[in-house]
């Protein structure tokens, strides 16, 4: 087995009113595994996925990248572990799809031919490179969402987080992100993905966490963990449903 | 898909596109100083000039006036003010308040040249992308001792990137302010705190989610410097633009037909 790129020892968290958090968390990832992150509103998702990212620092517990606690250096965590967040109006900083890739490399002070070689790369991986001069604010729901991706590719991370990805997408959106996604992982990228619409990308995971009042409640395979959703209040996918009726037919 | 207000970059060819922004920003700077002290013939005879970028940045005339459509109300009142206050020959008697020739003279002129500033203003930052301007103005700031001109050139381009945002939430509160017959309500003061309540709650995580956005990507002062790409044809445009203003002043001042 190989050793893990990212794991988390005991990780806690507790806010301030008492409210929410994480508790005791225990897990590790992988190089090139695509991880679904499963529970319903408030169950401590986005807690989670932000301390991957070194967003949130832990009270209690650790989290150990390449064996070394993440605190000794955060610039390289935030390096290494890329972070897509739900919102990706949100998310943009630059004011022009060129300038937005490039704001991760200017921030890692990368020489500036390095930075633009790199941005031109990132583009034409992600079928952005026709964009590249555009306003962020011009391109579609779909279009900003691989924008973002392309900020978080083009600083070269292991482990890529979506938070909901597809929501506010239409379909042929989700299902040219997901492609996107898919394609990364098999790259080599680790990927963990939050999301409510499991159904999506049931097929392309490998693992399943999921998380009920701020505890890791199941981490298992995905055909293990499936039936169990709808008890953690997350809806069961259609086709595992239609499966399990025919199977009870005579 | 977010439409772009007239304020908001727009990619282009135009000559203005091509500047480099530290050749833009100097010569909005230099033309503001000039419109204050032109008069109506070198008020119009640039407003010409200016008509002609703006056609040639491809932004709709009639569209920008509209957007604009405030900001020429807040002309109005200042044409108004003046017209009313400035003693001269009374043109019209009304319910007390007179209205004078040299009045409507200065009042009219102070309009133009604030519009014309402003439009100026707007040409500008149609064709300047934010986070050059943000470059331009670290590279004015580098010289000056104890000015920390990293920081200030990101709260600049920040305070760039948010006020299109903000304009943006601001209208879609207003309308689903409406959406609910929120127009109905006729009370000024109860219609502004409805619309700022949740605008300011919006703005502000807003902020947050783009701080958190932004220290995801490992932000920090620390950064690659600035990249400028000159033209060639800055100091041509310069230099015309100052032969253009000195042609205009050396009429103004020494033609017979000067006051």
């Amino acid at each position: 087995m190989t050793s893990p790129l990212l794991e988390t020892q005991h990780l806690t968290h507790r806010y301030p009113d008492g409210d929410g958090g994480i508790f005791d968390i225990n897990f590790s990832i992988s190089k090139g595994e695509f991880i679904i992150l499963a529970g319903k509103n408030g169950s401590g998702k986005t807690t989670l996925i932000r301390h991957l990212n070194g967003l949130l620092l832990p009270q209690k517990g650790e989290i150990r990248l390449y064996g070394k606690n993440i605190l000794k250096d955060l610039t390289l965590t935030r390096k290494t572990v890329g972070m897509v967040f739900q919102d990706a109006d949100t998310q943009i900083v630059g004011d022009t799809v060129f300038d937005e890739v490039a704001f991760g490399p200017e921030n890692l002070n990368q020489p500036r031919n390095q930075i633009n070689t790199k941005v031109i790369a990132v583009l034409e991986q992600l079928d952005l490179i026709g964009l590249k001069d555009r306003n962020p604010a011009t391109l579609s729901g779909g279009e900003k969402r691989r924008l973002a991706i392309a900020g978080i590719l083009a600083m070269d991370p292991e482990i890529i987080i979506f938070d909901e990805p597809f929501a506010n997408l239409d379909h042929p959106g989700s299902q040219s992100l997901l492609a996107t996604i898919s394609d990364l992982n098999q790259k080599g990228q680790a990927i963990i993905m939050a999301t409510h619409d499991v159904e999506s990308v049931l097929k392309y995971a490998s693992r399943m966490l999921i998380m009920a009042d701020g505890r890791l409640a199941e981490d298992g395979s995905v055909t293990d963990l499936v039936k169990k959703l709808e008890f953690y209040g997350v809806k069961e996918p259609c086709a595992c449903k239609i499966a399990a009726s025919f199977s009870w037919q005579p | 898909m977010a439409a772009l207000n007239p304020f908001m970059f727009r990619q282009g060819n135009s000559l203005l596109h091509c500047l480099d922004t530290r050749c833009k920003l100097l010569w909005v700077c230099m033309t503001s100083l000039f419109i204050l002290k032109a008069d109506f013939l070198a008020c119009f005879i640039f407003l010409g000039v200016l008509i002609v970028f703006i056609k040639q940045i491809q932004i709709g005339v009639k569209d920008t006036l509209r957007q604009l459509k405030l900001f020429l109300l807040f002309l109005g009142f200042i044409f108004l003010a003046r017209a009313l206050t400035i003693p001269g020959d009374p043109l019209v008697f009304f319910h007390g308040l007179t209205i004078t020739r040299q009045g409507l003279n200065q009042g009219g002129l102070v309009a133009l040249r604030f519009f014309l500033v402003m439009v100026t203003g707007l040409v500008f930052s149609a064709t300047t992308r934010p986070a050059s301007l943000k470059s331009a103005a670290q590279w004015f700031l580098k010289p000056i001792p104890f000015v920390p001109e990293k920081r200030a050139a990101v709260m600049i381009s920040l305070a760039l990137r948010f006020f299109p945002l903000i304009l943006q939430q601001a209208n879609e509160t207003a309308n689903a302010i409406d959406a609910r017959c929120g127009n109905l309500q006729k009370n000024p003061i109860k219609r502004f705190v409805r619309l700022t309540l949740p605008l300011l709650k919006k703005t502000f995580l807003s902020a947050d989610h783009l701080i958190l956005a932004m220290e995801a990507r490992c932000y920090g002062e620390d950064r690659t410097d600035p990249e400028f790409e000159p033209s060639g044809k800055e100091r041509v445009f310069i230099l015309y633009s100052l032969g253009f203003w000195l042609f205009l002043f050396f009429f103004q001042y020494a033609s017979p037909l000067s006051p």
